[in-house]
């Protein structure tokens, strides 16, 4: 019986097609699941929270959704060992969830992907993101291979990784950072990192590996059309760098 | 002289709903959530007309849908609590909203959530800790100020 993986859409949600859609390209049995629907959650074998302004970031990005009844669900996943996959605004949900990088109590928050720096602007922007830890680490990264580089858009105004001194440390001693931008030829300094992001980090991993957070978005670099250098390509949905990501996540969800 | 205003909305407030809804989830005995924008400043100006120039900045200020409250003290009313992002401040200082107004300076901005019961008074100063600790406030990014300080 294949497994099955739950898109969710909260109110507010805007990414759910794209993320349908390349996962469904990546051979996974993926499906729409709206907030109304959330007691059919147990149901699935994954979940994948999508980007979006879910309940229109009221309070702050993810806040009010990391307390929706489809979140009761998906901790419970997570959990019991499902892979849970967060893109932007997903990501933020996950991170006031307290499920990344799950250092504290549930939905006590100890990070937040914020407002960007230096200039606290909207960025829409093509980056890359290069995997920083051990694929092994994660059945979500375990079809990457060591430093895989993925190109991603980030696109998002509250993107920037920020905790305090003591919860940083522990981010990047216990290989929370799972993904950390980088030049297209695999360099990271901070000229790569189009927030500010604290430790240049695109993405945070809980301690089991089954969760993954990640602010820019693969999906959108899923197809030869999206990606700005391969656009005039005859081929336009041949799949491009961003599905590499998703074709792991997809292999993870199977190998379970 | 330090002065504090809060302006919040006239017309319904979805946000400050979906809060009240979200709270009520959490097992919180409030039944009513009051949401404002708080600046705390210096005025040089004339007290006279300092509300007229606060209302003049149609950055912060739109008469439509917006009431303005002079609120005397720069602490938080009770049932109340404030919500500030860490390093926010820098990035405000000399502009309300991008605009500056004559002889305000120093501006700092909160959100404020007021949280009242059902007979329409505040709730008391241990459900307001709960609320922002559960919800209101994320300790990684925002730090919260409680009546009394």
């Amino acid at each position: 019986m294949s497994k099955r993986i739950a898109v969710l859409v909260f109110p507010g949600t805007n990414s759910e097609e794209e993320t349908l859609r390349l996962l469904r390209d990546c051979g996974g049995d993926a499906h729409l699941l709206h907030w109304s629907r959330a007691a059919l959650l147990p149901k699935f074998d994954a979940y994948v929270l999508p980007g979006g302004f879910a309940y229109e970031d009221r309070i702050r990005a993810g806040a009010i959704a990391a307390h929706d009844e489809m979140m009761d669900y998906v901790i419970d996943g997570a959990r019991e060992g499902k892979l849970v996959l967060g893109v932007c605004n997903g990501a933020q949900i996950l991170l006031e969830a307290g499920l990344v990088p799950g250092t504290g109590e549930i939905r006590r928050p100890t990070a937040a992907f914020t407002r960007n720096g230096p200039v606290p602007h909207f960025v829409c922007e093509h980056t890359y993101v290069k995997l920083a830890i051990d694929p092994a680490r994660s059945p979500i990264v375990a079809g990457l291979r060591p430093d895989e580089l993925i190109p991603a858009w980030a696109a998002h105004g509250e993107g920037r990784l920020a905790a305090d001194d003591k919860h940083l440390h522990e981010l990047q001693s216990n290989g929370h950072v799972a993904f950390v931008y980088a030049h297209p030829d695999g360099h990271v300094d901070d000229s790569a990192t189009p927030n500010q992001s604290a430790l240049n980090a695109a993405a945070l991993i809980n301690k089991t590996g089954n969760v993954l957070a990640i602010m820019p978005h693969p999906e959108r670099d899923g197809w030869s059309f999206n990606h700005p250098e391969r656009r005039g390509s005859a081929r336009i949905l041949e799949p491009s760098g961003g599905a590499t990501l998703f074709r792991s996540f997809v292999m993870g969800v199977k190998s379970r | 002289m330090k002065r504090t205003v809060a302006i919040s909305l006239k017309i319904p407030d979805n946000a400050a709903y979906t809060t009240l809804t979200t709270l009520q989830r959490l097992q919180l005995d409030v039944a009513h959530v009051e949401r404002s924008e708080v600046w705390v400043v210096e005025d040089d100006g004339s007290p006279d007309d300092f509300i007229a120039r606060m209302e003049s900045n149609e950055t912060i200020f739109n008469p439509n849908k917006h009431r303005l409250v002079d609120l005397g003290v720069d602490e938080p009313r009770p049932g109340e609590v404030w919500i500030a992002e860490h390093g926010a401040h820098n990035e405000m200082r000399e502009h309300l909203g991008g605009k500056k107004i004559p002889g305000v300076s120093q501006p700092r901005r909160f959100v404020g959530w007021r949280l009242l019961n059902r007979d329409g008074a505040p709730v008391d100063a241990p459900v307001v800790r709960t609320a922002a600790e559960r919800l209101l406030c994320n300790p990684a990014i925002e730090m919260a100020l409680y009546e009394g300080k």
